[in-house]
């Protein structure tokens, strides 16, 4: 730290043959780590100083639409209510599953608010899930027509497909969701190897040389000393966290925090307490409660305690503050478990995550754990720390001994996508696509904010939540941004807070500047339509001019 | 084109209202029958007022004394 600020000062002026000598040792070009060299300092070099983590913002919508969304709600629910009660009587036949004639008087099964809300609620605007989809999920794609003829319970497709629809829910941070094929011919010839199916766990015959090569180098690529990977992303939090804690032991974990990170938790049999989203004093007082009073009846200090945090929540596009997770970390001697699935490959600099971008080594999180689904392109997960940990989770974990290892050409495109992102391919389209990414991204949020929608979550994070609240535009926003040929995920209640439904998009260095003006454009003119541009604050879009007269008091 | 201007705005305005009583998640019949009950209270809340607008203005007057 103290060095960035020395350099500060010597801005211009002629540094000092000394310091000259300290200044090449220290400088990094790429990030690029040789396993052992394990850089001291904030991973900052000269030019990257330290990110200031911009605010995240979660403006609350005017007082009139909380009112009208839970009206909204209340109209639907009682016409809910009104339709069960003709499904019971007989007078409409009831499509969904029920119980048979000769167990109507045990206890009922589809009668809990999930199936009613299933039921009376998503089935009404079930067509804008799970679209299929002909063709690669790249920056546009195809998405085959299907219509309903009895209100959402059963669909048929029409044979035609909406061609070039833009791509604004697919998680391709980077764009390697492409099938160029002179980019996959690796891949290929790794298939043309190893094949494609390896019939076997890692533990017994399925460990191959591709594998290893893939874990040194996701060991490299984020600057610490071990990795290992696993097929399916979800299965590395459920699986591992297991392994790391047992009962005795705390896990602090955030609000939402999402839910393979719940279910390892709760698998594991360890104490699970929750702190409010990214809020440090509810964190901090769990903290000094959990070593005071230590475990519940015997009052025992804990094993051990785990803070679970995410690097980018998905659903709210936040940051995690790490900075000052660690700073209490360190303070009240926990372990920290870093979860990143969004921001791996789509945050810092030169794309190396959360760590990066807030300038703090890597070392210092214990485990860090991502997935390779979203910014590289392929299907799986790692864990990374130290090496004595990762040796540990090898023989401990039942992903790594009972999962089948991952697929070849899988691997083959996850080792493509680092080499390109790290630089080492000896091309500059790695750099240029995390750039591209973090230009798009403040591109599209900042002109979101000037048009007058709420957005939420932190200026870079690539994953943009748009709050719609009422049921009602949730459905009409997702439809009629089909018809003007944009495919856009929109998200309700079980996943999100029953009043803050939203539609949530993912930005995609693969996106140009084009494909974004054309989506701006029709979010402005469907936003005016259907009105749910709810913000308060709107900032100008043109800044000021320079006043002239205030130049001789400036310098 | 005043009628055709007018006839757009009433059917935006009706858009409006679907989107935002979520009537528009409903099926046709359903929003019948919820047009029809909406109508049916606003008619005799009207009716109502009608019936004895004129007797509680001339209590109201008569209680602040400017009319005897």
């Amino acid at each position: 730290m103290i060095r960035a600020d020395e350099h500060h000062l010597r801005n211009g002026t002629l540094k000092a043959h000394s310091d000259q000598k300290q200044q090449g040792s220290n400088s990094l070009k790429n990030g690029f780590h040789v396993a052992g060299k394990v850089q001291k300092n904030a991973n900052g070099d000269s030019f990257h100083q330290p990110r200031v983590r911009g605010e995240d913002s979660f403006e609350e919508a005017p007082m009139y639409v909380a009112v009208l969304t839970y009206m909204g709600y209340g109209i639907v629910i009682l016409f809910g209510y009104f339709r069960d009660f003709l499904r019971a009587v007989g007078l409409e036949k009831c499509h969904q599953a029920q119980e048979r004639e000769e167990q109507k008087d045990f206890v009922p099964l589809y009668q809990d608010f999930e199936n009613f809300y299933k039921r009376n609620l998503y089935m009404r605007v079930r067509d804008n899930w799970n679209r299929p989809i002909c063709s690669l999920p790249g920056p546009v794609f195809d998405v085959m027509e299907r219509v309903s003829d009895d209100y959402n319970w059963t669909f048929r497709l029409t044979g035609k497909t909406i061609e070039n629809v833009i791509n604004m829910g697919s998680y391709n941070y980077l764009g390697f969701a492409e099938n160029n094929v002179d980019f996959l011919k690796t891949v290929a010839e790794e298939t043309r190897q190893y094949g494609v199916g390896v019939c076997s766990t890692r533990q017994e015959l399925g460990n191959l040389s591709i594998h290893e090569n893939l874990e040194q180098l996701v060991a490299e690529f984020l600057g610490v000393e071990s990795a290992m990977a696993f097929g399916m992303g979800f299965a590395t939090n459920s699986m591992n966290i297991p392994a790391l804690v047992g009962k005795g032991c705390l896990i602090l974990s955030d609000e939402l925090n999402h839910t393979s990170l719940i279910l390892g938790a709760r698998l594991s049999g360890a104490t699970i307490r929750v702190f409010k989203h990214n809020n440090m004093q509810s964190l901090e007082k769990l903290l000094k409660e959990a070593i005071c009073s230590g475990q519940p009846r015997t009052h025992r200090g804990w094993k051990k305690i785990l803070i679970m945090v995410e690097g980018i929540y998905s659903m709210e596009g936040s940051l995690v503050r790490l900075p000052e997770i660690l700073a209490l970390k360190k303070k009240y001697k926990a372990y920290l478990y870093l979860d990143e699935a969004h921001s791996i490959g789509a945050v810092g600099p030169t794309g190396r995550g959360v760590t990066e971008h807030f300038g703090v080594d890597p070392n210092e999180v214990d485990v860090l754990m991502g997935t390779f689904t979203k910014s590289f392109g392929a299907a799986g997960g790692y864990i990374a720390g130290k090496k004595e940990l990762v040796d540990y989770l090898r023989s401990h974990s039942h992903s790594a001994m009972y999962a089948t290892a991952m697929s070849p050409p899988v691997v083959e495109q996850i080792i493509r996508a680092i080499k390109c992102i790290m630089g080492v391919d000896g091309t500059t389209e790695g750099q240029r696509r995390v750039r591209q990414l973090s230009e798009n991204t403040r591109y599209l949020r900042s002109r979101l904010k000037e048009m007058g929608f709420i957005v939420y979550g932190n200026q870079d994070s690539p994953v943009v939540p748009l709050l719609l609240y009422l049921p009602g535009k949730v459905g009409e926003f997702s439809r009629a941004m089909l018809k003007r040929k944009i495919g856009v995920v929109v998200v309700g209640f079980p996943a999100t807070p029953i009043a803050e439904a939203r539609a949530r998009f993912c930005v995609s260095a693969a996106h140009t500047r084009e494909m974004l003006d054309k989506v701006l454009q029709n979010l402005d003119e469907l936003g005016d339509h259907i009105r749910v541009k709810f913000s308060r604050r709107r900032p100008s879009h043109r800044q000021e001019l320079y006043n002239e007269t205030d130049f001789e008091r400036d310098s | 084109m005043a009628l055709g201007d007018a006839w757009k705005q009433l059917s935006w305005f009706y858009y409006q209202y679907l989107l935002v009583t979520a009537l528009y998640m409903l099926e046709p019949w359903e929003r019948t029958i919820f047009n029809s009950l909406l109508v049916t209270v606003a008619a005799m809340a009207i009716y109502t007022g009608y019936v004895f607008m004129p007797q509680h203005i001339m209590a109201i007057l008569h209680y602040f004394e400017v009319v005897q």
